[in-house]
């Protein structure tokens, strides 16, 4: 077990840099999500922490002991690839055996260790097959065990659950979380999954084009949005926004409807032009409320998801964002084209600026 | 009744177009098997026998007798198996090196020397093994047969490890394995296919080199290839046993690439259709 | 601040100047093939370039002559008729192969039964030993006990002198070219017709388009770039052909069949007129080379073309 430091790291290829200053702090034993989208540089931040891609800039460090130049061999990390990368040519046993072989480990220790393993992922009926024997899950099951056998300072994952059906995902997820809490292993784990990330991690890291959004506890992160990206980017269905300005003591939009404060208004803001953010599940029925026109309704069976026009809002297509998304858990009867008045929650409710798209 | 009928008539039509496409080599090969398997009165007749009435059992064994046929044999052996042993030696872990450091220019230099005809290597070489005084024994053949065997299995080794997925050798690099062991346990298990591809090609055409024999080779070093040319031209033998000469030395080679026409073919067409 | 800043950057680039790296690297793979490759292919390149310009005879005292040798060439009758020779030769042994290597390879693509075992034997002459077959062909092309003579007859044609009458060696050599590397063209082909997609041809059938209709203006532009690989390589092979005609004709009768790759033995191992030989070696290897370029060119632009659409 180990504690992992990332200092500053850049990563450029050629001109193109891809990674631009990213600092992160891994306690030991702690499970680190890295989310954001597509080609943020998740996969290379993960790789540069391996020792698969030379690191450009900055450090990292395992343990206090600074690793840019140690080759992955001798980082004592594991690391499960998406495609699971297991060794077509060897059983299942010797798949997950061929590090501790490598190292010349005592015959009695590696049977153990692989029983061990086996054991927990539940894969001793298997250990006689080959890879191609078996199924998407239980690879997956066997690129964990690789992984487990090692014993390692640390664990990457690169997006491990893409390849799965979506209930496999789900039971492999609490089946990672288990293990983590089992062997306190500490565990830097890449996904673009905002839901594997909230609820797998103890600390997750939000990026986006090469730089840290934010860092933080799920919660945290969904409650405290550092700013617009991370606010959109946690949470699903996403936040709502919705321009217009600070006057009084509310809010604006730009169809002149009022949004409650909550007495939360920054100082020396008035007439400040701002963006409004509130979650799906935070607006409720109001008389007072924002006046809606529903436009589609998808009931869940444990929930209901609706798209809101406010009034005043064209239909068309670049209007589409000014739409709204409200989540309510009991069912509705409402229906395509009813108006309905809804107003948010102003204690959960959150304003940002709009040119920097920080929170106020 | 006419449906039936026209389902015959389709197969008919297949089993003609099928027929036409192989006879000219059925038939070169079925001839050749009948010259050498009759008398020279047989051979010499007009109109010529398919199959005679007596066999001419014989032809394979004068062959055999008088001829040290089976010191060539022996010689063929020799060198086809060291030169093609020895390319894939250097070969596969060279298409290795050059596949993971992406050096695909350098495989210019193999298309070129795929390019260059045998002849204008011999010169120079010939007279290298002069002055090293090796004319004589079987190594300046094992030698030039490497201008065949190493291009070849370089060029389907790189092929071949560019397809095989960089994550397992990551994987097993972050396993602790060092390059020697990457290569040893993981990129070349993998590989297996792609070695016995370049084994088999490697293996025929050294067998049916003939150029490199005329000018390197010494009575007691010819190759099968060299020693089936002689007879022709120094002793004048009945078609019989020239027939069954040729045959023998040439039956290795067609029964390996009927055995492994998939290998055969996967490896010429992927060096054709990349070569170009 | 931005003094602090660039040491900053000075430093980072400094301590990437020292990376090691992190990565293997590969070239202990490739230095023994490199050793033999620069041995027996690129030595003989530059030494063959040497000795084309010594006049240097095989027991004799070399002497530097310069381009003198290529001046010989351009005067030498029998050079200049022998580079005729070999491009007939060469154009013949490209189209003959190319047309029924591609009639070959459309109706193997169609559901054969013993497909593989079809396939091995249609794949035989061109992996054959060609000494060995060419002994065969030899006696095949006698023109009194031959059988071609005998089947022709049974047409009504011949008898014919084949590779003993200058008028027919060549056609007759290039039989013998054909028939052997007719395989590899089928083979090149049929594994563009493999990529083909099916869609267009479904969408022509629906259009009502004939089979020789979908071939022409379906198939034939979509293997285009097979077509030409099997055209270099063709022409490469054809270029350097030796065995078959070295073992049935040895260029004759006369010089009637003479290639460059013939003359050149002639002139390296018969005369041991090592220096000349050389540069006819230098010159042949060139014309290899051109016309490989030419062809690979030509190869870029039809592919150009075919993904442009029309
Ligand atoms: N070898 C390379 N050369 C140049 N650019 C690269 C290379 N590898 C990755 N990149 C670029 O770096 C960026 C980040 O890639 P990375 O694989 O880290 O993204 P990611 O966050 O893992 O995305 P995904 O969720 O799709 O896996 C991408 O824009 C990619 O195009
Ligand atoms: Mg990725």
């Amino acid at each position: 077990m180990a504690s992992v430091s990332i200092r500053n790291v850049r990563k450029s290829y050629g001109p193109v840099e891809i990674i631009k200053g990213v600092s992160i702090d891994i306690q030991d034993g702690e499970f680190v999500i890295l989310v954001g989208p597509s080609g943020c540089g998740k996969s290379t931040l993960l790789r540069m922490i391996a020792g698969l891609e030379e690191i450009s800039g900055g450090t990292v460090a395992i343990d206090d002991r600074v690793v840019n130049d140690v080759p992955p061999k001798d980082r004592d990390i594991a690391m499960v690839f998406q495609n699971y990368a297991l060794y077509p040519h060897m059983t299942i046993a010797d798949n997950m055996s061929f590090a501790l072989r490598l190292k010349n480990t005592a015959k009695s220790e590696i049977a153990a260790k692989v029983e061990r393993a086996a054991g927990i992922l539940g894969l001793g009926p298997l250990l006689g097959r080959f890879p191609r024997q078996l199924s998407g899950g239980q690879r997956q099951r066997v690129a964990m065990g690789r992984a487990i056998v090692r014993d390692p300072k640390v664990f990457l994952f690169d997006e491990p659950l893409s390849n799965l059906d979506a209930k496999l995902r789900v039971q492999m997820r609490t089946e990672i979380k288990e293990m983590h809490q089992r062997l306190k292993t500490t565990t830097v784990y890449v996904t673009h999954d905002q839901i594997e990330a909230m609820t797998m991690a103890d600390k997750i890291v939000v990026m986006h084009d090469g730089i840290i959004e934010q860092i933080g506890a799920p919660l945290d992160l969904y409650d405290n949005p550092a700013n617009m990206f991370v606010a959109g980017f946690i949470g699903s269905p996403a936040m709502n926004f919705i321009p217009g300005s600070i006057g009084g003591d509310g809010f604006t939009t730009e169809d002149g409807s009022r949004l409650p404060l909550g007495g939360r208004v920054p100082a020396a803001s008035d007439g400040r032009p701002a963006v409004y953010g509130v979650r799906p599940e935070h607006f409720r029925l109001a008389d007072e409320g924002l006046a809606a026109e529903v436009v589609v309704v998808e009931p869940t069976g444990s929930e209901t998801q609706m798209v809101l026009r406010p009034l005043g809002v064209k239909a068309g297509r670049e209007d589409r964002k000014r739409e709204l998304t409200w989540v309510l858990r009991e069912r509705t009867g409402a229906r395509p084209g009813e108006v309905v008045r809804i107003a948010p929650d102003p204690a959960l409710a959150h304003l940002f600026n709009p040119d920097t798209g920080l929170r106020l | 009744m006419s449906r039936p009928l026209r389902k015959l008539l389709d197969k008919a039509g297949m089993a003609v177009c099928v027929l036409l496409l192989v006879s000219p080599a059925l038939l070169f090969f079925l001839w050749m098997l009948s010259l050498s398997l009759k008398f020279e009165i047989d051979n010499g007749a007009y109109p010529p026998i398919l199959i005679p009435d007596r066999f001419a059992w014989k032809n394979y064994t004068t062959i055999f007798e008088g001829n040290s046929f089976l010191l060539y044999f022996w010689n063929s052996l020799i060198v086809t198996g060291a030169a093609t042993l020895f390319a894939l030696l250097v070969g596969v872990p060279a298409g290795y090196g050059i596949a993971r450091m992406r050096a695909h220019k350098s495989a210019v230099v193999i298309m070129i020397a795929r390019m260059t005809p045998g002849l204008s290597f011999l010169i120079p070489l010939f007279l290298l093994f002069q002055w090293l005084g090796l004319l004589g024994t079987l190594w300046p053949q094992i030698i030039i047969h490497l201008v065949v065997t190493v291009p070849i299995v370089i060029w389907i080794m790189i092929g071949y490890f560019e397809t095989t997925p960089m994550e397992l050798e990551e994987a097993a690099m972050v396993d602790g394995a060092t390059r020697w062991q990457i290569f040893a346990k993981v990129a070349l298990p993998i590989a297996k296919p792609g070695i016995v591809v370049a084994f088999i090609l490697s293996v025929i055409f050294s067998w049916n080199n003939f150029v490199f024999g005329i000018v390197l080779a010494s009575r007691e070093t010819r190759t099968l290839p060299v020693a089936v040319y002689n007879m022709l031209s120094f002793e004048q033998v009945s078609w019989g046993p020239l027939a069954a000469a040729a045959l023998v030395v040439t039956l290795p080679v067609l029964i390996l690439t009927v055995a492994a026409q998939r290998q055969i073919v996967a490896g010429l067409t992927a060096g054709a259709v990349k070569g170009g | 601040m931005s003094i602090l800043a660039s040491s900053d950057r000075v430093a980072g680039a400094a301590s990437v100047g020292r990376t090691k790296r992190l990565r293997p690297s590969y070239w202990p793979f490739v230095v023994p093939a490199l050793v033999v490759v620069v041995g027996v292919i690129v030595f003989p390149w530059v030494f063959t370039l040497w000795m084309s310009a010594m006049e240097w005879r095989v027991g004799e005292e070399q002497r530097f002559v310069g381009l003198q040798n290529y001046v010989r060439l351009a005067t030498d009758l029998r050079f200049l008729e022998a580079l005729g020779h070999t491009l007939v030769y060469t154009a013949l042994s490209v189209v003959a192969p190319l047309v029924l290597g591609t009639a070959a390879a459309l109706a193997f693509n169609t559901k054969l039964p013993a497909r593989g075992l079809l396939r091995g034997i249609f794949v035989m002459p061109m992996m054959a030993t060609p000494v060995a077959i060419a002994l065969v062909w030899t006696m095949m092309f006698h023109p009194q006990l031959g059988v071609l003579n005998y089947l022709l007859s049974q047409i009504g044609i011949g008898p014919l002198q084949w590779v003993y009458h200058p008028s027919t060696v060549i056609l007759s050599l290039v039989l013998v070219e054909t028939w052997q590397w007719t395989p590899l063209v089928m083979l090149i082909v049929l594994g563009g017709l493999a990529s083909l997609p099916t869609e267009p041809y479904e969408s022509a059938q629906i259009d009502g388009a004939t089979a020789w209709q979908r071939f022409r203006y379906l198939t034939l532009p979509m293997i285009k770039p097979f077509l030409m690989v099997a055209v270099i390589i063709r022409s490469i092979d054809a270029l350097k052909s030796f065995d078959i005609l070295y073992t049935i004709t040895q260029g004759g009768p006369g010089t009637a069949s003479e290639t460059i790759n013939l003359y050149l033995y002639s002139v390296a191992f018969t005369y041991y007129d090592i220096g000349y030989g050389s540069a006819i070696a230098v010159v042949f290897f060139v014309l290899i080379i051109l016309l490989s370029l030419v062809l690979l060119h030509l190869r870029q632009r039809s592919a150009w073309n075919s993904g442009d659409g029309k």
